[in-house]
């Protein structure tokens, strides 16, 4: 294309489109490696939670074993599986609780290679490195196993307490967070709501957390909106003073924003009759199956807290 | 700061939620009677606002950036009280929802998080930008610091919760149960990192949201009842004459007349604030070993500093003083180690209450005679209320909102300026509920 046109007087380019620019893109020479401006970090933060959203209204539609359950069950069986978990302290039994999540996850179809790194990749893992100067014989008193060496003439070294505390602390909360990626992921949001309801939970806290949850999506898109016409209209690298100002500003008309939305829903709610009371469809009925997972969890938690007991 | 699941023992995580049920429900109450049917979805929008907030990044020097937590900034958007219900509910919502923070410990993060961090950082919000205008600097810079404040009390109260698990929860061959670190690790390895940096952050932006907010939308800065209140400052100063406490009278006609309800209820926090932390004393009693040597050179660990023998200069000057009247903190022979904090730390605040006040009583009238001669007093009130009545007339005519919406809301505020208590007037929602 280049080549075709007839030759011209050069024209000299502009040197900020050939400075290579550090804001622009990570793979410029600058010579410098960034993961993204906050721009493009709030913009992923915020696709993140739609993300999740949708991957669990896509595992809350499959067919699998926990979708069946009536939310209630699945609520309060699931937090006393929680409460299971946090008092086990034999590593074996632990184990044996984590390899019972993955089994739920498959009765209830959920793709386990996402599955588990979801859980991994949310905490378990932080957990791990954060507990790993815990091992050391400087924090955890005990028999060093694993010699590091010495530091200023003391010997340093991983001791067996420190090992069997990460280990425990790294595996429970791995099970803690998929018996939680397994509640949040195969219940409807709406279903959820009802089930807090039904467990006493003060109505207008459960319409609260609703319409919070209905209108954070909306706000969310309005971040988005700010940010992407943020990103369109900056070219080259921007100094931390004016992206704070701009961080600071986006928050308070997003606030701006959501104030006059609530007065929206408001008098939209007081057309539709709302006084201040909530009312909610409750059309829950306990089946066979829920019966049957009652059971279920009930032996589990025994079992899992008898075992650890009698260890 | 969320803690999740597994790093505190189930006893904690109840203790807290546990403690929180009060809170809520204190809160509850508040929130019903000052906003009533109006409520639902202003705290509603206010926790997905809240929520939305966390995910913000900040960019900091270095090139990288930090997320800010925001419970002070909603706290002094909405009021304490709604603050703590809007940080609860966006909690719960990335629990439940999202998974993210932990669910048998969602007690404990509302307990950091959505009472702690409000609720610290909103009094020291108040005590710091004391009655000035709500579009003054000093009103910005404070809610940054107690947005820098609230932010590091939540995050000691997550230290305080995590090093206490090791010595409460532990096996026979001493392997910790839950969170591995003590408390002489968690407390500067947490605090550290907020007073370094998300403290910084915090404070950022919790000063830059103030800011724009006091340039661009003043009204919804009216939101919070004890905003509202400013408005009516000039009418409300002449209408306080205070005879009793004597303070109107020091003050006199045309000086700035001292704080009167305001100042009141800063002292009130700061109060509370203190006893809290008098309360809290004991727990030095938790950690192990001393301070280089604190309380006498001979417990010093030689080996562990590689030194042969006791510094010279330690040595002499160890002995110095022996008058204490609790020595270490304690009374004479260590009974009651716990009680005699509690009284150590109530004696020391009240010597040190006592000679602050002193001071002040010696530097303060001086001041105030300075500060009387400027007398800017009621020009500078009725230039704020000029500011928000041009602030109130650009929001109604603002292209892009719902221009009903802001008449409403507008028609609603001067209704409000009629009354005296504009949070409680009871025609707010009758006007709402006509029809337009």
């Amino acid at each position: 294309m280049t080549a075709t046109l007839p030759p011209a007087a050069p024209v000299p380019t502009a040197r900020w489109l050939l400075e290579p620019q550090v804001g622009l893109c990570a793979c410029a020479p600058s010579g410098r490696r960034r993961k993204g401006t906050y721009v493009t970090r709030t913009i992923d933060a915020a696709a993140g939670v739609v993300r999740a959203a949708l991957f669990a209204e896509d595992a809350a539609a499959q067919p699998g074993l926990l979708q069946r359950l009536d939310a209630r069950v699945k609520l309060v069986t699931l937090l006393g599986l929680l409460v299971a978990v946090s008092l086990v302290q034999q590593i074996p039994v632990l184990v044996v609780a984590y390899a019972a999540t993955l089994v739920l996850a498959v009765l209830s179809k959920l793709p386990l290679g996402a599955f588990v790194r979801r859980v991994w990749l949310a905490i378990p893992l932080f957990t791990g490195i954060v507990v790993l100067p815990a091992t050391l014989n400087l924090i955890t008193k005990g028999h060093v196993v694993v010699p590091l060496g010495s530091w200023f003439g003391h010997r340093v070294g991983m001791t067996a307490p420190g090992l069997t505390g990460a280990a425990r602390i790294v595996l429970r909360v791995a099970t803690s967070v998929s018996v939680a990626v397994l509640l949040t992921t195969t219940t409807r949001w709406t279903r959820l709501l009802a089930a807090l309801r039904a467990l006493l939970v003060p109505r207008m806290f459960v319409l609260v957390l609703g319409v919070a949850y209905r209108y954070l999506f909306h706000l969310l898109g309005s971040v988005t909106d700010m940010y992407e016409a943020r990103r369109a209209r900056t070219v080259g690298a921007e100094d931390g003073r004016s992206g704070r100002a701009f961080v600071a500003a986006s928050a308070g008309a997003l606030f701006g924003k959501s104030h006059q939305l609530a007065e929206e829903v408001h008098q939209a709610m007081v057309a539709r009759g709302y006084v201040g009371d909530a009312r909610t469809l409750s059309a829950f009925r306990l089946r066979a199956l829920d019966v049957a997972w009652i059971a279920v969890a009930v032996v589990a938690a025994g079992a899992l807290v008898g075992l650890d007991r009698g260890l | 700061m969320h803690i999740p699941d597994g790093y505190l023992s189930p006893a904690t995580c109840a203790g807290l939620g546990a403690g929180m049920v009060p809170a809520w429900w204190a809160a509850g109450r508040r929130v019903r009677r000052v906003v009533t049917s109006r409520s639902v979805p202003l705290l509603a929008l206010g926790s997905a606002f809240c929520f939305v907030v966390m995910m913000f990044n900040v960019p900091v020097p270095n090139g990288t950036t930090a997320h800010a937590a925001g419970g002070v900034l909603v706290a002094i958007l909405l009021g304490p009280w709604a603050a703590v219900i809007a940080v609860s509910t966006a909690l719960l919502i990335q629990a439940l929802f999202f998974g993210d923070g932990g669910v048998l410990a969602y007690g404990a993060n509302c307990f950091n998080l959505a009472l702690v961090m409000p609720m610290v950082g909103y009094g020291t919000y108040r005590l710091a930008a004391g009655r000035s205008a709500l579009t003054s600097r000093r009103r910005a810079v404070a809610a940054g610091v107690g947005g820098y404040v609230g932010i590091n009390a939540g995050a000691l109260c997550v230290a305080i919760e995590l090093g206490l698990q090791p010595t409460l929860f532990h096996d026979a061959q001493g392997a910790p149960l839950y969170a591995p670190f003590h408390l002489s690790q968690t407390i500067p390895a947490v605090l550290g990192a907020h007073l370094l940096v998300a403290g910084v952050v915090e404070l950022a932006l919790t000063v830059g949201v103030l800011g724009y907010l006091q340039r661009a939308n003043q009204p919804v800065l009216r939101l919070n009842p004890a905003h509202a209140r400013l408005r009516h400052r000039p009418a409300a100063v002449d209408a306080e004459p205070e005879p009793a406490s004597g303070q109107g009278a020091r003050g006199g006609a045309a000086g700035p007349v001292r704080p009167g309800r305001g100042g009141g209820t800063g002292w009130r926090w700061a109060l509370i604030g203190l006893a809290v932390m008098v309360l809290l004393t004991p727990l030095g009693l938790l950690a192990p070993g001393t301070a280089f040597g604190e309380s006498s050179p001979r417990q010093l660990d030689l080996a562990a500093y590689h030194l042969d023998a006791v510094p010279h200069g330690l040595q002499r000057y160890a002995g110095f003083w022996h008058g204490a009247l609790f020595d270490g903190y304690g009374f004479a022979g260590a009974r009651h180690p716990t009680v005699a904090y509690l009284v150590s730390a109530l004696v020391g605040t009240l010597v040190i209450g006592g000679v602050v006040l002193g001071l002040s009583a010696l530097v303060g009238p001086r001041q105030r005679r300075r500060h009387g001669d400027a007398a800017g007093h009621p020009d500078d009130a009725a230039d704020v209320d000029l500011r928000a009545a041009a602030g109130r007339v650009q929001d109604s005519g603002h292209p892009g909102g719902a221009p009903d919406v802001d008449l409403r809301a507008a028609a609603d505020r001067v209704e409000n300026s009629a009354h005296d208590a504009p949070a409680e007037a009871p025609d707010r929602d009758a006007a709402a509920a006509v029809p337009a």
